[in-house]
């Protein structure tokens, strides 16, 4: 097979250095060249040496490299329909962030550009790709606990924000400036916007959609964070199982500009842990443990070193064979809308002071 | 279980580009014979990623000055001896640091304690035993002291290895840690002989360093039994 052609765009996102790896070990893929988003982007990406040209525009980027296939759109959430179109307009592929936009009129564009260009979009939702979340799936399919009746997830972090500024911006992460609610000075967009995941997997793991969705805000760890860092969501799915999830930024962090060695205060900077309850058993999962664990520099705080990552194998594979193969993302624009619908709701929720439905 | 094994690695092969070779048991180790016919012993717990990170954290200076390993190992069973050369390579390879005598005292043939000295008066302690009942879960530790932080694969406050998934139905408790998407299915035992093959295959240059490896641990286990024997501690 032919090796697919590919750049990266922005470099402004969490999780860009984390397919520098993917894109230069995987024999599918020809990392060709990168365009940052600005100078200060194109310093942090030139600290990791890939080797690949990086670009202050991408308009260059592609006139020096027409033969680009597929990009990595690794941007603020603000920046998605625009590159979308650009992208588009080349027939060039996608491989969106987790959050394509909060907005559902520019989602509906997006479906529809990517539609009429016959490209694909992928969305990134690495953890369908997990070796822990593949088992889980399975043990749920055999019927190790039976029907699936109530789903306890979190998917909780230290705050990116010191790092990749603009997911502590309501523009640049939620797409506007919008209260939280009647009397609060914060804006939306800030931990919820981060962690997609779990509202993904309980979706994935029940085949339910959302039905009703309860959320409430708490007062900020960050005091000096212009958008939410603590919240609560519950509620039921259409099939009648009940959750809860935790999505916040409730790991303290050490506000680096560039992530690395000593970022984390709490032990384990990123967490994602389910407890299923079903009508034979219960399961319960940690997504990213066991790992190792010390205590040395640059901080000499106990900390996890985590051991085990390799989600972005699997997602590049699936994007490479629905390039080459033609085929539909499993996480695509359309199978994803119906999660962003799901937070929009915890932000209406958390306006309004009551639960919200859904469908 | 070899042609599946085989299978995969093939697949890793053909994945990344990589020269094809075939994994066989030979003496009751597995190695990779290589398309020229090189044979290479398989030392899987080196490309254990768990192992990997402890021995980077030394690498990268996250520990510094490292002062003292402790080791340890419980099976349900099989050959202490085997035991005692994984966890003597293993030690030897985390440090980069040849070892230079150790004592053991052992019961029978199914438990040995072990100190041991490297070249650098780094000390370790290994501690070995087959007396977990049958089907019992293997329990390890690998920690390693340092005058600047201490790492190990074990979480604070907790004895035995803990696991990512843990069911609980009426049939029991049951415990999974999967660890690689690419292998799923493979028990972690099998994942890492594969993974060991990829690698020499991958940096051929690892040929003969794990051949010498292998011999040494053969030798170094051998004489965790000659110190019981003859009660005095053994030098290389």
């Amino acid at each position: 097979m032919k090796p697919v052609k590919i750049a990266m765009m922005s470099l402004t996102h969490g999780h860009t250095r984390k397919y520098y790896q993917t894109l230069r070990d995987n024999s599918k893929l020809d990392w060709v060249a990168s365009c940052a988003e600005d100078q200060t982007a194109k310093d942090v990406y030139e600290l990791y040496k890939t080797g690949v040209p990086c670009y202050l525009s991408a308009e260059e980027m592609f006139e020096k490299h027409p033969d680009i296939e597929a990009v990595v759109l690794a941007s603020a959430n603000s920046k998605h329909l625009e590159q979308v179109k650009f992208c588009a307009e080349r027939g060039i592929h996608i491989l969106s962030m987790k959050i394509p936009t909060f907005n559902m009129e520019e989602y509906d564009e997006m479906i529809r550009i990517c539609d009429k260009a016959g490209i694909v979009c992928q969305v990134e939702l690495e953890m369908h790709y997990n070796p822990v979340v593949i088992r889980l799936k399975k043990l749920l399919q055999d019927g190790v606990i039976g029907k699936i009746l109530s789903v306890q997830a979190t998917n909780i972090t230290l705050s990116p924000v010191w790092a990749f500024p603009w997911q502590g911006s309501p523009e640049a992460s939620f797409g506007s400036r919008v209260p939280l609610k009647s009397g609060d000075a914060r804006f939306r967009g800030g931990a919820l916007c981060d962690h997609p995941h779990i509202f993904d997997l309980v979706r994935w793991l029940t085949g339910a959609d959302f039905k009703t969705i309860y959320s409430a805000v708490a007062p900020n760890l960050r005091e000096d964070l212009e958008v939410e860092d603590m919240l609560l969501v519950n509620g039921k799915m259409s099939d009648g199982t009940a959750f809860l999830f935790d999505p916040s930024w409730s790991r303290m962090e050490e506000r680096l500009k560039v992530p690395g060695p000593g970022w984390e205060v709490f032990p384990k900077r990123m967490e994602v842990n389910l407890t299923i309850t079903g009508e034979k058993g219960v399961l319960v999962c940690d997504c990213f443990g066991p790992n190792v664990y010390h205590n040395g520099a640059p901080n000499d705080r106990y900390t996890v070193q985590y051991t085990y990552f390799d989600e972005w194998v699997g997602l590049i594979d699936e994007f490479v064979d629905c390039i080459r193969n033609h085929k539909e993302p499993m996480i695509n624009l359309k199978w994803h809308k119906q999660t962003i619908e799901a937070m929009n709701a915890c932000y209406e929720s958390i306006a309004e002071g009551s639960p919200v439905k859904l469908g | 279980m070899n042609a599946k094994m085989n299978e995969a690695l093939a697949f890793l092969s053909e994945k990344y580009s990589v020269p094809h070779g075939e994994i066989v048991m030979d003496g009751g180790r597995y190695k990779v014979i290589a398309a020229d016919g090189t044979a290479t012993a398989l030392l899987p717990w080196r490309v254990e990623r768990r192992f990997f990170e402890l021995k980077n954290l030394i690498l990268n200076k996250t520990l510094e000055r490292v002062s003292t390993l402790r080791f340890a190992s419980i099976t349900a069973g099989g050959s202490l001896k085997e035991q005692l050369a994984r966890e003597l390579d293993l030690a030897a390879w985390m440090l980069n640091e040849k070892i230079i005598s150790l004592y053991a005292v052992c019961a029978k043939d199914v438990a040995a304690n072990v100190i041991v000295k490297f070249g650098n008066d780094v000390s370790a302690s290994i501690e070995c035993s087959t007396k977990l009942p049958a089907d019992g879960r293997p329990i390890d530790r690998h920690e390693i002291i340092a005058g600047r932080g201490i790492a190990s694969d074990q979480a604070v406050d907790t004895q035995i290895p803990q696991y990512s998934i843990y069911a609980f139905t009426d049939k029991g408790e049951e415990r999974y840690t999967d660890v690689d998407s690419e292998l799923f299915g493979f028990s972690n035992d099998e994942i890492w002989i594969i993974r060991a093959a990829f690698a020499v295959l991958s940096n051929p240059g690892l040929s003969a360093e794990w051949n010498s490896a292998e011999k040494t641990m053969n030798e170094l286990a051998a004489a965790v039994f000659e110190s019981d024997r003859s009660g005095s501690v053994i030098k290389f």
